[in-house]
């Protein structure tokens, strides 16, 4: 006790020692409560207060009409569905590529992970042309509008989410271990139930909550297939942008947190007290060989399959966006991307400045934090941590509602009103972004011996200079991987970000919103096509980059996303 | 370390370079006008194309965003104590009339070369009427042809169950188009008649969706066999882009709608605003509406082939400042009964 105390009196001697350190620590400390706290603050006020007096009126309103409780049902059924399959589907996929001696591992890979980089209701979209009333296959599902059409357009949109975290549980469980069992005489399903599963029990649960959460924030897809099927996430937004309600509007992104934020802690506290993760810190690339046919067909066929359906759906997105006039006259014309570049050229450069600010900032912070939490020891680093990574579980439309309260008139902790600026988007997409390249740099922080940096400090380097000259060249690989996350995402976030969208400063997703709202359907695929090929190359260049400035690093998708 | 840095962020900026030049190009203005904020509820393509022949005419420049009308009104509430935008163009004046009954308009009698029809503008001229347009209906040829059906004709076709679930629109609370709907009933029927009539009408639906606009290229893809929407929105949007629709009108009567155009209270460019309204009323921009089958206010503007005049339909009565007014009371009337 006595020796906890004299530590902790060390640490804070530490800290006054080095202004730096406490500055910063400081100024993260600022910037997590007025951008991450202050609004969901706000978002829970403002639920509370009906008439100026504080009460529980706005939430019994909201429970006592049906219209506000079937969404939240239906929006919860519509989760529970698309992250079970999605993390099934995810999970063969992982399995497949980590496990299996299947051949265009690369273009599996490829396609898993290519709904990712698209806008998510282009997905929608290629829905209606292919399973519509008057589409291609017509009544093959039957009718799309409603559960189905929302599973199955979710399922695709957010699989690769499950995937990707689960490619990078199975990358590191040795298969050496299963084939130890296996040379014991243990049978194939006795090797999956006793060592595959419970090694990767976090990882699942994680996955299953990341696309779970994604589903309740899923914005676009419901808008364009809902039918009488309506969501929570579309009722807060037009709550809020059509009738103008911000109480009940607040009420119901309150309904939209519960659930998840029970659903984050709970599996943190379950999944953290029976880990048994062997990490190594190499990822072990080998296959099993001689894997039974019984379980390479149905993997194989899920596979097959999954990939089969993304391309199907976004070939008709493409063939879609060189018709004369979508669905109808088929005609090849290059039409639509004259007339989408002319209403849409703006848009796309207002997204590519933001994304281009908001990046490197979000990556070097991520960082920054990481390296506070797991090098630094200083009262309220825990806080620090979880406020960080509060928006992680924060459904997008909450986040989107509160910056609107939070920012629309100025206040002791943000003097300035930013509702109007490129500043309310630029702050939200950066801190919206901030809990997966923080999770890597955790992760990679982890796996790097302290001495270097305590050395570094030893010899009169400040903290600054150590992060900046040492740690950070250290995680360069988790640097990049959460650059290119958080490109991917300023480029193609909707459901935080069409709250806070202005005149000034428009941005791609917005538009191609639009266009669905007004049935351009086909100048939205368009530009969606226009959107994911920037983002493919951007991310190129990127992937370039780091080839030619540090051999054996890899950023992209893959790495981006695993988290 | 560093150099890899630069060269990241060297290639984030180089991708926002071309298109950033591109921003700075653009001509520099005739007069020392400063950039015009504007919301409008016309569609994206439609108002760029009336922005950049204004741009092109006086030489300044506009920032514009474009929301359903229902959305701009409370946009412009939410923001009342800091304007964010001086011009509202667009959209049914219904919203117009609430939001100069909530006093988020300031009041400008446009420059014209004449006069402007009594119904179409406001009494202190808090708005201005730049077209006008009626409530129809827009239906698939295919599923008429299927059913053997003639387009409907009345509003109690559309209870008709053989086109269960195969209506859409908007709602009424997001959209000007339907709000315009939802009152033309209210005012043919009563309020309590409306509310039995549209629950009738509900069991038809498919879906209701954000923009009044949509079910349009919905009816002509065939996954509605019936919209309802403006007329020149039919015509533009419907049936000149190809689709297999044809128009009708109910025969007991319709109510119509006068495009709104307003300057919003507080608004930091009153005086480039203005010069947009009067801009909006000139010939040469009214002739601009054929393109889209709006009926111009300017009687010597063009009228467009095929554009439905409102004298060749059967109209109500129609009571736009009651249906303004009377806003938020019947929108709640409407999610209370039918529940969506």
């Amino acid at each position: 006790m006595n020796n906890k105390h004299s530590e902790r009196m060390g640490d804070f001697k530490k800290m006054v020692g080095e202004p730096f350190l406490l500055v910063s620590i400081i100024v993260v400390f600022y910037l997590l409560i007025v951008f991450v706290i202050f609004p969901i603050y706000k978002v829970v006020k403002t639920s509370f207060v009906y008439d100026g007096h504080v009460s529980f009126r706005n939430y019994a309103e909201v429970l006592s009409h049906d219209y506000y409780i079937r969404p939240l049902w239906n929006s919860m059924i519509l989760g529970l569905l698309v992250a079970t399959i999605g993390t099934v589907i995810g999970f063969v996929f992982a399995y497949a590529i980590t496990r299996t001696p299947m051949k265009g591992k690369t273009v599996f890979r490829l396609v898993a992970t290519f709904p990712m980089v698209s806008p998510p209701f282009v997905v929608a979209l290629a829905c209606i042309l292919l399973f519509g009333r008057a589409g291609i296959f017509k009544g093959a599902i039957g009718n799309i509008y409603g559960l189905t059409g929302l599973t199955i357009v979710e399922v695709i949109a957010y699989s690769p989410t499950a995937f990707l975290s689960l490619f990078g549980i199975l990358q590191s469980i040795d298969p050496a271990l299963e084939e130890a069992a296996m040379v014991c005489g243990a049978s194939r399903g006795k090797v999956f139930r006793s060592i595959i599963l419970p090694l990767a029990t976090p990882g699942v649960v994680s996955a299953w909550l990341l696309v779970f959460i994604q589903s309740l924030a899923d914005f676009g897809n419901p808008m364009i297939l809902s039918g009488n099927f309506s969501v929570l996430s579309v009722q807060a937004y037009l709550q809020i942008t059509g009738m103008n309600d911000l109480a009940r509007g607040s009420t119901l992104a309150i309904l939209l947190l519960i659930p998840t934020l029970l659903a984050f802690y709970t599996q943190k506290y379950l999944v953290s007290k029976k880990s048994f993760v062997t990490v190594t810190g190499k990822p072990t690339a080998s296959t099993i060989k001689n894997l039974e046919w019984y379980v390479k067909l149905p993997v194989y066929v899920v596979c097959v399959f999954f990939a089969g359906v993304v391309v199907l759906f976004y070939g008709m997105v493409v063939w879609g966006s060189f018709q004369r006039l979508w669905g109808i006259d088929k005609t090849f014309t290059l039409q639509n991307y004259v007339q989408m570049w002319a209403v849409g050229k703006d848009y796309i450069r207002d997204s590519l400045i933001i994304a281009a600010i908001v990046t490197p900032i979000c990556g070097l912070l991520s960082m920054f934090i990481a390296y506070l939490v797991t090098r630094k020891r200083f009262f309220g680093r825990g806080l620090m941590e979880f406020s960080a990574m509060l928006t992680f579980a924060v459904p997008g439309t909450v986040v989107g509602i509160g910056y609107i309260l939070a920012f629309n008139t100025s206040s002791a902790l943000m003097p300035v009103t930013l509702t109007g600026t490129a500043t309310i988007i630029i702050a939200l997409l950066i801190f919206r972004n901030l809990p997966v390249g923080i999770r890597n740099g955790i992760a990679a922080l982890q796996q790097i011996d302290p001495s270097i940096e305590e050395a570094s400090i030893d010899c009169g380097a400040n903290s600054g200079t150590t992060f900046w000259r040492i740690t950070l060249p250290m995680i360069t690989p988790a640097l990049f991987s959460g650059l290119a996350n958080s490109f991917v995402r300023s480029m193609t976030a909707i459901s935080a970000v069409i709250f806070v969208v202005s005149g000034g400063w428009n941005l791609i997703t917005v538009a191609i919103l639009g266009f669905v709202d007004n049935s351009q359907y086909a100048q939205a695929a368009a530009m969606s096509i226009l959107l994911i090929a920037i983002v493919l190359i951007a991310l190129f260049l990127m992937q370039l980059a780091t080839d030619r400035v540090g051999k054996g690093m890899k950023v992209g998708l893959m790495e981006g996303e695993q988290s | 370390m560093r150099k890899r840095m630069v060269v990241v962020l060297a290639i984030l900026a180089l991708l926002a370079l071309p298109l950033m030049a591109q921003g700075t190009n653009e001509q520099p203005a005739k007069k020392n006008y400063q950039t015009l904020k504007m919301y409008t509820a016309l569609d994206t393509e439609e108002a760029q194309y009336y922005i950049e022949a204004f741009e092109k005419s006086t030489g300044m420049n506009v920032e514009y965003v474009r929301m359903s009308s229902g959305e701009v009104l409370a946009r412009i509430e939410a923001e009342k104590d800091n304007p964010q935008a001086s011009v509202w163009f667009g959209g049914s004046n219904t919203e117009h009339i609430s939001a100069a009954a909530k006093g988020l308009l300031a009041p400008y009698k446009p420059n014209t070369t004449f006069e402007l029809s009594r119904n179409f503008h406001a009494a202190d001229w808090a708005w201005s009427g730049f077209y006008t347009g009626a409530i129809g209906f827009v239906t698939n040829k295919d599923f008429l042809a299927k059913h053997n059906l003639q387009a409907p004709s009345s509003w109690d076709d559309l209870l008709d169950p053989i086109y269960k679930e195969q209506i859409e629109m908007a709602y009424p609370y997001t959209s000007g188009t339907a709000y315009t709907t939802w009152a033309t009933i209210i005012q043919m029927k009563g309020l309590d008649g409306a509310l039995d009539w549209w629950q009738k009408f509900d069991k038809n639906i498919h879906q209701y969706s954000k923009s009044g606009t949509s079910c349009i290229a919905r009816a002509g893809l065939g996954e509605c066999a019936v919209g309802v929407g403006f007329s020149h929105d039919i015509v533009a949007k419907g049936i000149n882009q190809g689709y297999p629709v044809v128009i009708s009108f109910p025969k007991e009567g319709t109510g119509y709608e006068v495009g709104g155009v307003a300057l919003i209270k507080g608004g930091k460019q009153p005086e480039e605003a203005k010069v947009f309204m009067d801009w909006v009323f000139t010939k040469e921009a009214q002739n601009l509406f054929k393109k889209y089958s709006r009926l111009p206010v300017n009687p010597d503007a063009e009228i467009a082939e095929g554009a439905v005049k409102l004298s060749d339909i059967p109209l109500i009565n129609y009571d736009a400042q009651r249906a303004g007014l009377n806003k938020d009371e019947w929108v709640k009337a409407w999610r209370d009964r039918i529940g969506k």
